[in-house]
């Protein structure tokens, strides 16, 4: 298959693992870190660690989409489906089994909310165009990547004079919480395995704060394993020669500038919150989307009550330290016997993308890595 | 509050898939995939995509510029976001 076999090749793998031991320093521990959620399951599904020397330690970041989601915001949501008959709300498939306080979309759906899950905003819309005497409210996730796609949506719903079709945004932006996790004590980090779909969006530019102001190098990275090892040599051969850049190894995808006309559209349609809370890294300043003056006839929160309450998260979940990279899954109190992508207690045990999900799937319980032997 | 039991999702006919179960959700998990243009619909900006198992979908293409029959366009959450290369009509 095109962009994929090649980028899955034994042999070619073999000779990457060997190129980062001949990069690494063994008295030296190297701590990277992976930002996106994508690239986790890669390392999980491919046994990516396994191939790394014992001292490259890959720590697991913020760039799942659901994971981040704080329980508040799902309590709004059922609120919104639950309080309001003409209501169907529309979300994405992970967000149906993100636990709020007490009880998630599946089950709000279960006891009588109409709740859709929905593979694009486009989806909702088109419900909302056969739905005609109810409202749809879409519960809009994720970064750069799928902002887009929601701002095109709102776009067209305008255009086409769809009245009933409402969006309650919670779109994240990627910088932010990078640099809230650089600079918070808890966490020594050595570089980054840049996000690569949400690169596709903003560009390799906005990252390059890291190396200027943190000197850590950002490599932005493709998903498939030749992809992930190929950046950890990249960065692994910057901290050899003492430098700190940003490199794009996913450059057959990500260009430099992203695509401006993604971000034409974002602009248009969304402006900056002055501050959002993420779950697990508290509130960030200017870290998320909400709808612009232009597209307020469109914002559910408008339109709606909502409880707006900050909830804690059970005190059992340790997934904010999962999140910051403070603590591997295996670490937490809960993983594996409480919390199971079943029955989880934590965002990140929802997704397939959050750490402790791909750390349960992939059966990673290993506490010790085995030294890798170069031959 | 209604009680009327009430479809899941309406996700059929996609190339991607978005699920409850351990497979999880492509949207949420920031997952794009490469589709090739099977029909381009240039008014309405949608292209018909078609992946290797041969599933289409409609796909927004507004944001990629020019399309054409057999180009591969990388596609999240219905939406084009690059544009891969330009093939041959499939």
């Amino acid at each position: 298959m095109k962009f994929v076999d090649e980028f899955r090749d034994p042999a070619l793998g073999r000779v990457l693992a060997g190129e980062i031991l001949n990069e690494v320093d063994p008295n030296r521990h190297y701590k990277l870190m992976e930002v996106c959620g994508g690239h986790t399951h890669s390392i999980y599904k491919y046994g990516i660690d396994d191939l790394l020397p014992s001292n490259v330690e890959l720590v697991h970041g913020p760039g799942c989409p659901v994971c981040v989601m704080p329980m508040g915001r799902i309590d709004d949501g059922i609120a919104i489906a639950a309080d309001n008959p003409e209501v169907i709300l529309t979300c994405f498939g992970d967000m149906m089994r993100i636990p709020g306080s007490t009880q998630s979309f599946l089950e709000a759906k279960a006891e009588g909310a109409d709740i859709r899950m929905v593979y694009s905003p486009l989806d909702a819309l088109r419900i909302a165009k056969s739905n005609p005497d109810r409202i749809v409210v879409f519960f809009a996730i994720g970064f750069e990547t799928t902002a887009p796609s929601t701002a095109l949506t709102l776009k067209r719903a305008k255009a086409e004079g769809v009245p009933n079709f409402l969006c309650v945004c919670n779109h994240v932006t990627i910088v932010p919480p990078l640099r809230a996790l650089l600079d918070s004590p808890d966490l020594r980090l050595d570089g980054f395995i840049g996000p690569g779909h949400v690169s596709t969006v903003v560009g390799v530019r906005p990252f390059e704060f890291i190396p200027a102001e943190y000197g850590k190098p950002l490599v932005t990275a493709g998903f498939e394993p030749l992809d992930v090892l190929q950046t950890i040599r990249m960065i692994l051969s910057q901290l050899r020669k003492g430098e700190a850049k940003v490199e794009n190894q996913y450059k057959r995808v990500v260009p430099y500038e992203g695509n401006p006309a993604a971000l034409k559209v974002m602009a248009e349609v969304f402006e900056l919150r002055p501050h959002f809370e993420w779950r697990g890294l508290g509130f960030i300043s200017q870290s998320a989307l909400k709808l612009s003056e232009a597209y307020a006839d469109f914002d559910a929160e408008l339109r709606y009550e909502v409880p707006g309450v900050r909830v804690a998260d059970p005190k059992a979940c340790q997934c904010g330290e999962v999140l910051k990279g403070v603590i591997k899954p295996w670490e937490c109190k809960v993983f594996g016997t409480a919390c199971t992508p079943e029955h989880a207690i934590g965002t990140c045990m929802v997704s397939p993308e959050g750490a402790c999900a791909a750390y349960y799937n992939y059966g990673r319980y290993a506490r010790e890595k085995t030294p890798v032997v170069n031959v | 509050m209604t009680l009327t039991p009430q479809p899941l999702g309406d996700h059929t006919g996609h190339a991607g898939v978005c699920g409850t179960d351990q497979e999880g959700c492509i949207t949420c998990g920031d997952v794009a995939l490469a589709l090739t243009v099977k029909r381009v619909d240039v008014e309405r900006m949608l292209a018909l995509c078609v992946n290797e198992e041969g599933n289409t979908e409609s796909v927004e293409i507004a944001l990629v510029g020019d399309v054409t029959e057999g180009d591969e366009l990388l596609v999240h959450a219905g939406t084009a976001i690059a544009h891969l290369g330009t093939g041959v009509p499939a």
